[in-house]
């Protein structure tokens, strides 16, 4: 009898075990079923633009009835990248999804479709597949185009006796960043900047890519194989992190980009912030007349120069894994957003997007900020994004160290030493 | 227990089920993946105890080991002073006990990551909002060095669970037999002495339960960590947890951080286990 009872219970166990696993089938990127239905997956890490990129492939399911597409979207940049980690683990694997740059191809080689024969790749812009070209192959299309610098609050400038057309250079940053500080009270401001030293994309990213750029011409590729950093412009980065480090809103090692953008440059507390044209919503939903009227942009001086990084931060990939017929018509799908004409005016009415590609019309495009780095990109005034090259994880560490070096645990020397140590240290793995 | 029929089957085997394919078959695939080099996507190579030789150099991940441990001790030490006072509170004889035990226990149903934000507010804003006030220079600059960023989280963590301990605690004060108290207090007891000598001993188990609790809770601290300090300054106050998070997904060292994670997992275990062992050592049956 007692044998028995054991039957029974290794037999529920199974029975439980095959209802499970077979819930658990995977399919890969969309499928096509009997009615000649596509469905493509589509997973993007853009949360700004949810429902504005949902309400577009409904109009499209609408010309196309024999296509349907899937948007989930998870957002912010680690979470995206752990999230999709997760779905290529699971089996589960989108027909398109996001991929930002040299680190990426490398880490998704084999997922990768060649999109040469596109629209969209024949339209982009000078310089904006840089980071997707491999052996002649085109693995990404662009997103858009972004660009970031010194944003500042034009009422406070001009109080101050500021124009800010002349600060091409550090020597004139300083003398206004000065200028302001020492009218503080009659500015009714807190300190000039808010520094959030805290978010390592903030220095780790963005400010160290001012300075590194040159360096490797401004190309992710050279920077992604290069072995080595030299900070050839080290001393100027240094000017940067001090200047706005010594007059921010203390203390800058837990100031953070909500507090920054949301708190302090939104209701006028701080003259400038190095952001970029990201933040314009966050703007506009706490203020839309400072947002609409009151805020520029100029490029973060590197010593006597100044250019304004502009850069792809994020390509659409089409998964080489799912079906040629999905493959296809996900192409299609890209294609028309990018280059039809209801597709171009959602991409700059509705995403409010700095195009990657041509045959847009300028002006319109939706904000101030915006229009400004366009502008700078169209005089050929930009210097390129690196910082998707820098070794994986370095800027990281890289952000880390300035918090470090802010409050005083290493000198500048050691910094540079130390990051130098440490690009080589994980190029070499 | 002898009585195992097909209906005790029955109900065991959902649970065994959930329990075998989400814990304990990640658990040996995880082993498995701690020797390759794995980037979570493509094929695995197996490259031995690289990761595991790794490990011991990498002081990142010693730093944040060390830092663990020291918020573990202070953690522990905290909460459970905090949940007996508290125990002992309600346990009294005052009047609002009933309305003071929900309001003690409260913190424990809101999520860690909403705490870490809502004390990250209170430490920078409130208290610099006290210090510009008074005057009083250490209510400023809050999470913006590894002290203040370590105090915190100590503070959140047991301002969250003192509250779940004090549960504990009160349901083995209740069971401490009042005639002994009665007889104590006729041999001419005072109030410490009997605390000392009959409910110390007698709660024993309590600690035992709480002192585990505390401990694998804290060491295993993941949301609150990010959400009030994310490692700010400089990694200084990032935790293990984090720290295998971090080189799970951001440096994309999938089968590192299974190595770290397994050795983790040995570490927790090992001092969990040794502490409950020790602990039922010293219980005292009535």
């Amino acid at each position: 009898m007692k044998r028995k009872k054991w039957y029974g219970g290794i037999f529920s166990v199974l029975l439980i075990f095959s209802v499970i696993l077979a819930g658990c089938s995977s399919s890969t990127g969309g499928n096509s079923d009997s009615k000649d239905k596509v469905t493509l997956d589509i997973f993007q890490f853009k949360v700004e633009f949810k429902s504005q990129f949902e309400t577009l492939a409904k109009q499209y399911e609408k010309e196309n009835p024999d296509v349907k597409i899937k948007v989930s979207t998870v957002g912010g940049g680690n979470d995206y990248k752990s999230a999709i980690t997760a779905k290529f683990a699971s089996g589960e694997e989108p027909a398109v999804f996001n991929i930002g740059g040299p680190v990426d191809v490398e880490q998704y080689k084999d997922r990768l479709t060649d999109l040469k024969d596109t629209k969209a790749a024949a339209a982009a812009l000078d310089g904006t597949l840089d980071g997707v070209e491999e052996d002649g192959q085109v693995l990404g299309l662009p997103f858009n185009q972004e660009g970031y610098g010194l944003i500042y609050n034009k009422r406070i400038f001009k109080e101050a006796g500021i124009n800010p057309d002349e600060i091409t250079n550090y020597e004139a940053l300083e003398a206004a960043v000065k200028k302001m500080d020492s009218q503080k009270d009659k500015l009714k401001i807190d300190a000039v900047f808010a520094y959030p030293v805290k978010e390592k994309w903030v220095t780790g990213n963005h400010l160290s890519n001012v300075f590194l750029s040159p360096e490797f011409d401004g190309n992710v590729l050279e920077a992604s194989k290069a072995p080595t950093v030299k900070f050839t412009d080290g001393d100027k980065f240094k000017q940067m992190v001090d200047i706005q480090n010594e007059y921010s809103v203390q203390p800058t090692a837990s100031l953070d980009y909500s507090q920054q953008v949301e708190e302090l440059f939104s209701l006028e507390k701080v003259a400038i912030i190095q952001q970029g044209n990201w933040v314009y919503n966050t703007v506009y939903d706490m203020d839309p007349e400072l947002a609409e009227k009151g805020i520029g942009i100029i490029p973060i001086p590197n010593g006597d120069s100044a250019g304004m990084p502009v850069g792809v931060p994020n390509y659409w990939a089409v998964n080489k894994k799912s079906d040629e017929k999905v493959q296809e018509e996900a192409k299609k799908f890209l294609d028309w957003m990018y280059t039809s004409e209801e597709g171009k005016k959602a991409v700059l009415e509705d995403f409010k997007f700095i195009p990657a590609y041509e045959g847009y019309d300028v002006e319109k495009i939706a904000d101030p900020i915006s229009k400004e780095i366009y502008k700078y990109s169209q005089e050929g005034n930009t210097i390129g994004w690196v910082f998707n090259g820098y070794p994986v994880g370095w800027n990281d560490d890289l952000g880390a160290s300035v918090q470090k070096y802010v409050t005083g645990k290493l000198t500048w020397e050691e910094f540079v030493q130390q990051n130098i140590e440490n690009w080589e240290k994980i190029h070499s793995k | 227990m002898r009585n195992r029929d097909a209906a005790y089957w029955l109900f065991l085997t959902p649970v065994l089920a959930a329990l075998i394919l989400v814990v304990i078959v990640p658990l040996i695939y995880g082993f498995y993946y701690s020797f390759t080099n794995w980037n979570g996507l493509g094929t695995p190579d197996f490259i031995g105890l690289k990761n595991y030789m790794d490990l011991f150099t990498d002081k990142g991940f010693l730093d944040t080991f060390w830092f663990t441990i020291k918020f573990s001790v202070a953690a522990i030490v905290v909460i459970n002073i905090i949940g007996l006072s508290l125990a002992l509170i309600v346990t009294s004889k005052i009047k609002s006990s009933n309305i003071l035990r929900t309001v003690f226990f409260m913190p424990n149903l809101i999520g860690g990551l909403i705490l870490g934000f809502i004390w990250q507010f209170i430490f920078i804003k409130v208290f610099g909002a006290i210090g510009d006030l008074t005057g009083i220079e250490a209510f400023n600059g809050w999470l913006s060095t590894t002290d203040t960023g370590f105090w915190g989280l100590i503070i959140l963590t047991s301002w969250q669970m003192a509250g779940y301990i004090m549960i504990i605690y009160i349901a083995y004060l209740q069971a401490v037999p009042e005639d002994l108290i009665e007889a104590a207090k006729i041999d001419g007891a005072n109030s410490f002495q009997r605390f000392r000598h009959i409910t110390f001993p007698l709660v024993a188990p309590a600690f035992t339960v709480s002192l585990f609790l505390t401990l694998s809770h804290s060491f295993k601290i993941y949301d609150q960590n990010l959400s009030l300090t994310n490692g700010a300054p400089y990694n200084s106050t990032e935790m293990v947890a984090m720290n295998i998070v971090k080189s799970a997904f951001t440096e994309n060292d999938m089968a590192y951080a299974q190595a770290k994670a397994v050795i983790f997992f040995v570490i927790v275990a090992v001092v969990s286990l040794t502490q409950v062992y020790i602990n039922k050592k010293r219980e005292v049956e009535l």
